[in-house]
Parts: structure tokens; C-alpha cells; sequence
């Protein structure tokens, strides 16, 4: 391998090591600013839901945890009220901890929202094919994930060759100090 | 056959005398050494142990044979510990200040719940005045949880903490009276540091309300608590780890450079920390300057309450249940200027709340046997005879090497310069005033002082020189005879490395005593402090000759 090759190849070397190096971030979601927000279902079944009480302004407290199907019997879809700092979410129902809490709020984090589903269909995560017959995408991949142009080909390869596997880019959360 | 019977008895008695005598001398230089290893006026011994301690687990702390880190253990018997971290953003969420509202821990409570821990520990302490209905809240979900099985601490600086609490008179549905202490176990949160450095390495078992108090009559330290309470014994666990008679008694805490694997999602510098013995001997700094990935698993509050700050952990909450589930779960705040930190030896400052999270992960990591210096045990002086054992038979292996060389009539030490050596330097030396060389050493010495990475120079390059000077100028049969003494010298040490390699592992896997004695040991060793201290023999045979003229004279008399 010539001077001048060798070259070349440490320096695209060195690119692919600088771009690698970038944090892929996944769009936020504005949960608040969707429009028709309903919560679809709960993201664990077999958790309870720990509901508030009050609102934002006044003060929330603490009211109950219940399960899914004393929140929606019927398993239907739940309308979303009111919302705040794209986490909290106000139901409609104001009796699943008894009389006099009125409408009460519950944690993105345990629901799953069409909000969500919506944004993973505008904003298609970027994600490949593996030859294990998996999917790998970047961090916010949801389940709908679609490749944005076309379909890779996934090349026959030599056994000796290593999967590729993908890691997740670290989040933007602050460090303790 | 009687002649023989004699001959032998005529032998071995000086051969006994000569046993007993080196059993002596050796005794002695064991002695000298273990008071050089404890010498502590104006606390000289204490920085140099802890630097000890603090390099070997810099070095080692992330091997399984020094430390066993639980997070590491992949059988799923071991439960984890995690520290969940509220910070500002986190009480933005919920429309919150600092100092945290005894509503969020409420709310955290009930969110934390879902996650189904096996424990959770509230680091704060409830002290301020608060609303009746929040107090109410916070219990009411507590007794919801306790009811669950998960078992609730409350950090407190003495038992009376609790009656802020308790004078809210909170009710539950049935409306029976709900008494704090029957919802959150009440846990110290003292913590200890080292007066050289306040560096807080080890952890108190318990916090008295006296110093004269009684072992075991005062508020047991969170993660002493914690992991009693997972024990099948707890009340026995509780007595075995309290019983120190001293008042500041605590154990040693074993610390990984390398952080949690976990806290890659979110850390900005990498978990993986190695640390080189290398760095020491090339003259850098042999500790981390600073690790700013924590060693236990770390969940911030804001990316539970709200999946938008860490999407990664998973759709389905997947990544955030195998975490937390089972697990101790250590709550804390990381607020700035609220002052709730810990100086620790390898990850500088970290919020208080790791103190306690590190501490509980020694008790698992050690299976509730964790590292008590000597100072603490009891009864103190057979841990020092343990010392002055392994530094006895460290001493007779210098004494068998020195007889060794001297039997092989080697009159000098293979690190002496041979008079060949000498009278080709000597004429060098003889060419210029000796106010000029005094000068030049005093130059070179002030250079390597002010320039620290001359020293490895210098010194590498009066050795090679020095030894080239040998092979050149000193004759064949005196290089073969250094050699040999230079290899009996090798083998010496290396059976003394071997001797220091059980001594520490006997010490710290079955004495539970920390590496604090360790480079002590190495440096008697490998550094000749033995050689240096060859005086203390000359003192011991110096009383032995006034003692045997005393005797010859008494006889005479």
C-alpha cells in the first residue's frame, strides 16, 4: 500500500471516527402541543398507575394507584384533558380514587400516547437491516419504524464477518456534580 | 556410637543458639518495622496508609478478587443498588422548588412504586414544617408501599427526628392513627471522613448519641440498616455489625475507578477508568483526577417522570423495570449549593447520597463482612501480631539472604561499587575543585526537584552508567560474585513477594483488614528498608556483647 493510500484511509478513517463520535439526538416530543392527544394503553399491563390529584398551578398531591382497567374498563382509548411539562396528562375521569379528587393526572411515563405514535410516523427513525433477522434503529425507534427512501439489501455475508450492531447515542441529561 | 551420640549433641546446641539468636535479630528488625509502619506523630502514618489504600483500589478496584462489584455479578442472586437523583429540573416537572416539598417525595413515592424496588431510602431530612395534608400523603402512600413489601428508610440525625411527622396525627381509611415510624425505619446519615484529608473512605456502623454509649444502642448508619433488613437475622446482623466498643468505629469502603455501566446513557465522559501503576512509576498522577461517571447505577428523578429526558429506557419501560426492579432504591438530591456532598478517593466530589449507595454495595459485595482496620477490631494487638508475624518472617528472609552472601564470602553488597568501580571514578572526581562538584550537585539536585520528570531520567541514567562502569573496569570474577549476590538478592525478594502476597490475601479475605498496610509491606521489601535499617542489628549485637561481658566477668568473679 502506497504512502499516499495509506494516508487517504487514515484520514477517512479519522472522519468516520469524528462523525461516529456526534450524539444522534431523537426530535422531543412536544406531548402538550399535540393536537387529539389520547392515551392508547398503559406501557406495562401488569403495573399499577399512580394517579395525582389538583393541578400544576395550585398544587399536585398524591391520590391513588390503579390499574388500567379501572381507569378504561372497556380498554378504549383515553382522552386527554389537559397537559403540562410534557409529562403530566389530565383524564377526563375523576372517580377512580373515589369521590371529590377531581380530574386526575397521570405520568407519560407509564402510558403510551397517540401523541407518540404520531411523531414516530412524521419523523421515521433512521434504522438498517441486520442479518440476524433483527432491527436496530436509533434510540427513540419505535416499533413502526420505516427506512425513509427504500429498503436495504442486506448483502450475503462471509461467516468470519462480524455483526454490526448498533449502540445507543448517550442522552442529554445532567451529570451529578 | 557414644563418641557420635556426642558429636551430634555438641552440634546442635550452637546450632540452636545460632536458630534462637537469628529468631531474635529478626524479631527485632520486625519489630523496628512495625513501628515505622505505625509511627504517627503529628498523623504522618495516617496519609501515607489511606494513599495506600487509595492506590490499590485506584489499581485494582476493578478486579473481582480486590472487590466484587455486585453490579458485575450477572447470576441475578445479588439485588442492585441504584441512587435515584432529584434535581431541579425534576421538581420543574411537577410545578416544584428546592428544597424539595414533602409532596414530591409523596408523588416520587407513589412513582416509585410502579417500579416495584425492594427498599427504597429517602435521603433527606424531613425537618421543615409542612402542610398536615402533605405529611398525610406522604405516610399514606408510605403504608401503601410497606404494605407492598417494600421497605421505606427515613434519614435522620437522631430518633426524635420522626415527631415533626408524627404530630400531624395522620389517619388512614379505617382511621386508625399512622405513626411514622411504623411506615419509614429511621437511619443515620452521619458521615465520616479522614482527618488527613476528609476524604471519606470509611463508613460509621451506627451513630450514638454519646460516645460512652453502649455498642449498639444508637441509630444504625442507612446501608448497615439496608442490608440487615435483607438479612434472614436481622436483629443478629444489626448486633454483629454494631458491637465496635468505639464510638467512630466504621468500615472501610472499597471503591471501583471504573463507573457504573448503566450511567453511560447519560454521562458525558466515559465509565470505563483505568488506571495504569504505570502512571506512578512514570511520575504522573496515579489517581483519577476525576471520574465524574458515579460507580453505582444512577436514575435521574426527571427521566422517570418524564420518558422525554431518556427515551432509552425503553418503550415499554423495559430497560427502567430490569433496573429497578428488586432493587435498593437510594434517593438523594443533587441540588446546587444545597452542600450534600462527599469527598471520596476516586471520584472526587459526588452528592452524599453515594456514600450510603457505595456503602450498602460493600456490605452485598463482601456478603456483610466489609474491611475494619485494625484500630477498630477487637482485640487490636492480635491484629498488630499479625503485622509483626508476616513482617518476622519478611525479616528472617533478609537475614537468611544476608548469611547466605556472606557465606559465599561476598564482602559487599551487589548494589556497592566495586574498588575497581571506585578508583576509575575516583581521578574523574579529582579533576575539579570540590566547591565545583558541590555546585553541579547542587544544581542537578534543585533541577530535578523543580523539574519532576528529570528524576526518572536521572536516576535511569546514573544506574546505566554505573553499571557500565562495572562491566568495564571491575574484574570478571568480581562481576560473576555480584551477580550471584545480585541474583540471591533477587530470589530473596521474590520469596519476600510471595510471603507479602498470602500475608494480604489472608489479611483481606479472611482478617478483613483494607490495603492500607500493603505498600508498607512492598516498600520493606522491595525498597531494602531492611538494608537501611541494618543498624538495628548493630544495636542488638551491641547489647549481646555488654550482656556476654558481663557474664564472662561474673564468672571470672
Amino acid at each position: 500500500m502506497s504512502g499516499r493510500m495509506l494516508l487517504t484511509v487514515l484520514a477517512a478513517a479519522a472522519v468516520h471516527a469524528a462523525w461516529a463520535e456526534e450524539p444522534v439526538q431523537a426530535p422531543k416530543l412536544k406531548l402538550c402541543a399535540a393536537l387529539n392527544n389520547r392515551i392508547l394503553g398503559p406501557r406495562a399491563a401488569d403495573r399499577p398507575l399512580p394517579l395525582l390529584q389538583g393541578d400544576p398551578v395550585h398544587g399536585l398531591r398524591a391520590a391513588c394507584a390503579v390499574s388500567w382497567s379501572t381507569l378504561s374498563p372497556g380498554n378504549h382509548a383515553l382522552e386527554v384533558a389537559d397537559c403540562y411539562q410534557d409529562s403530566l396528562l389530565q383524564l377526563t375521569n375523576d372517580a377512580a380514587c373515589g369521590r371529590g379528587t377531581g380530574p386526575l393526572w397521570i405520568s407519560s411515563r407509564w402510558v403510551v400516547t397517540s401523541a407518540e405514535l404520531q411523531q414516530a410516523q412524521v419523523d421515521p427513525a433512521i434504522c438498517q437491516k441486520l442479518d440476524t433477522g433483527t432491527w436496530a434503529g436509533t434510540r427513540d425507534f419505535p416499533l413502526t419504524c420505516r427506512p425513509e427512501k427504500k429498503d436495504f439489501e442486506v448483502q450475503p455475508k462471509a461467516a468470519s464477518e462480524s455483526p454490526v450492531t448498533s449502540t445507543p447515542a448517550p442522552a442529554a441529561a445532567p451529570a451529578p456534580k | 556410637m557414644g563418641g557420635s551420640a556426642r558429636r551430634i549433641a555438641g552440634g546442635s546446641g550452637p546450632r540452636r543458639a545460632a536458630l534462637v539468636r537469628s529468631a531474635l535479630q529478626s524479631l527485632l528488625l520486625a519489630s523496628v518495622a512495625l513501628f515505622f509502619l505505625n509511627f504517627n506523630v503529628l498523623g504522618t502514618a495516617s496519609p501515607s496508609k489511606r494513599f495506600s489504600q487509595d492506590l490499590v483500589y485506584a489499581w485494582f478496584g476493578n478486579e473481582p478478587w480486590l472487590y466484587p462489584r455486585i453490579s458485575r455479578d450477572r447470576s441475578g442472586k445479588q439485588p442492585r443498588v441504584v441512587v435515584v437523583m432529584i434535581d431541579e429540573p425534576a421538581l420543574a416537572l411537577r410545578g416544584m422548588r428546592w428544597p424539595v416539598p414533602v409532596q414530591f417525595h409523596a408523588q416520587f413515592l407513589a412513582e416509585l412504586e410502579v417500579l416495584r424496588p425492594r427498599a427504597i431510602m429517602l435521603d433527606f431530612l424531613l425537618l421543615d414544617p409542612a402542610p398536615r395534608q402533605d405529611i398525610c400523603d406522604l405516610l399514606t402512600v408510605g403504608s401503601r408501599l410497606r404494605g407492598d413489601g417494600v421497605t421505606l428508610y427515613l434519614a435522620v440525625t437522631r430518633p426524635e427526628d420522626l415527631q415533626p411527622l408524627d404530630a400531624a396525627a395522620c389517619r388512614d381509611a379505617d382511621g386508625a392513627l399512622m405513626r411514622t415510624s411504623a411506615v419509614f425505619t429511621p437511619v443515620s446519615v452521619q458521615r465520616q471522613a479522614d482527618g488527613s484529608d476528609f476524604v471519606s473512605r470509611r463508613y460509621p456502623f451506627e451513630q450514638r448519641r454519646d460516645a460512652d454509649d453502649a455498642p449498639g444502642s444508637g441509630v444504625p448508619s442507612a446501608a448497615v440498616r439496608m442490608y440487615c433488613d435483607a438479612d434472614p437475622a436481622p436483629p443478629s446482623c444489626v448486633a454483629r455489625l454494631t458491637r465496635v466498643a468505639a464510638a467512630d468505629a466504621g468500615f472501610e469502603l472499597a471503591w471501583s475507578p471504573e463507573g457504573d455501566p448503566f450511567n453511560q446513557r447519560w454521562s458525558q465522559a466515559s465509565c470505563v477508568e483505568t488506571i495504569s501503576p504505570m502512571r506512578a512509576i512514570l511520575n504522573q498522577p496515579a489517581l483519577p483526577r476525576e471520574s465524574p461517571c458515579p460507580p453505582v447505577a444512577t436514575l435521574f428523578a426527571s427521566a422517570l417522570l418524564s420518558p422525554e429526558v431518556d427515551p432509552s429506557l425503553g418503550a415499554a419501560n423495559e430497560e427502567l423495570f430490569a433496573l429497578a426492579d428488586r432493587a435498593f432504591l437510594l434517593v438523594g438530591g443533587d441540588f446546587r449549593g444545597s452542600g450534600d456532598l462527599v469527598t471520596t478517593p476516586l471520584h472526587t466530589l459526588l452528592p452524599g447520597v453515594y456514600y450510603h449507595a457505595v456503602a450498602l454495595e460493600n456490605l452485598l459485595a463482601f456478603d456483610g463482612r466489609p474491611k475494619v482496620r485494625k484500630e477498630f477490631r477487637s482485640p487490636k494487638l492480635a491484629f498488630y501480631g499479625y503485622d509483626l508475624l508476616v513482617l518476622w518472617v519478611l525479616a528472617a528472609i533478609f537475614l537468611w539472604r544476608q548469611r547466605r552472601a556472606h557465606h559465599g564470602n561476598s564482602s559487599h553488597s551487589p548494589f556497592e561499587l566495586s574498588a575497581a568501580a571506585r578508583s576509575w571514578i575516583a581521578p574523574l572526581i579529582a579533576r575539579l575543585p570540590t566547591p565545583l562538584w558541590t555546585l553541579i550537585a547542587a544544581l542537578i539536585l534543585v533541577l530535578m526537584a523543580a523539574f519532576k520528570s528529570l528524576q526518572l531520567i536521572a536516576v535511569a541514567t546514573i544506574i546505566a552508567a554505573l553499571v557500565i562502569i562495572e562491566i568495564r573496569v571491575a574484574p570478571a570474577a568480581e562481576i560473576r560474585e555480584r551477580l550471584r549476590a545480585l541474583r540471591s538478592y533477587l530470589a530473596g525478594l521474590a520469596v519476600s513477594l510471595a510471603v507479602i502476597a498470602l500475608a494480604v490475601w489472608v489479611g483481606y479475605r479472611w482478617l478483613r483488614l483494607p490495603p492500607g498496610d500493603w505498600l508498607g509491606y512492598f516498600s520493606f521489601a522491595a525498597f531494602g528498608f531492611f538494608l537501611a535499617h541494618t543498624a538495628i542489628l548493630e544495636f542488638g549485637r551491641r547489647v549481646d556483647e555488654l550482656y556476654t561481658a558481663r557474664r564472662v566477668a561474673g564468672g571470672r568473679r
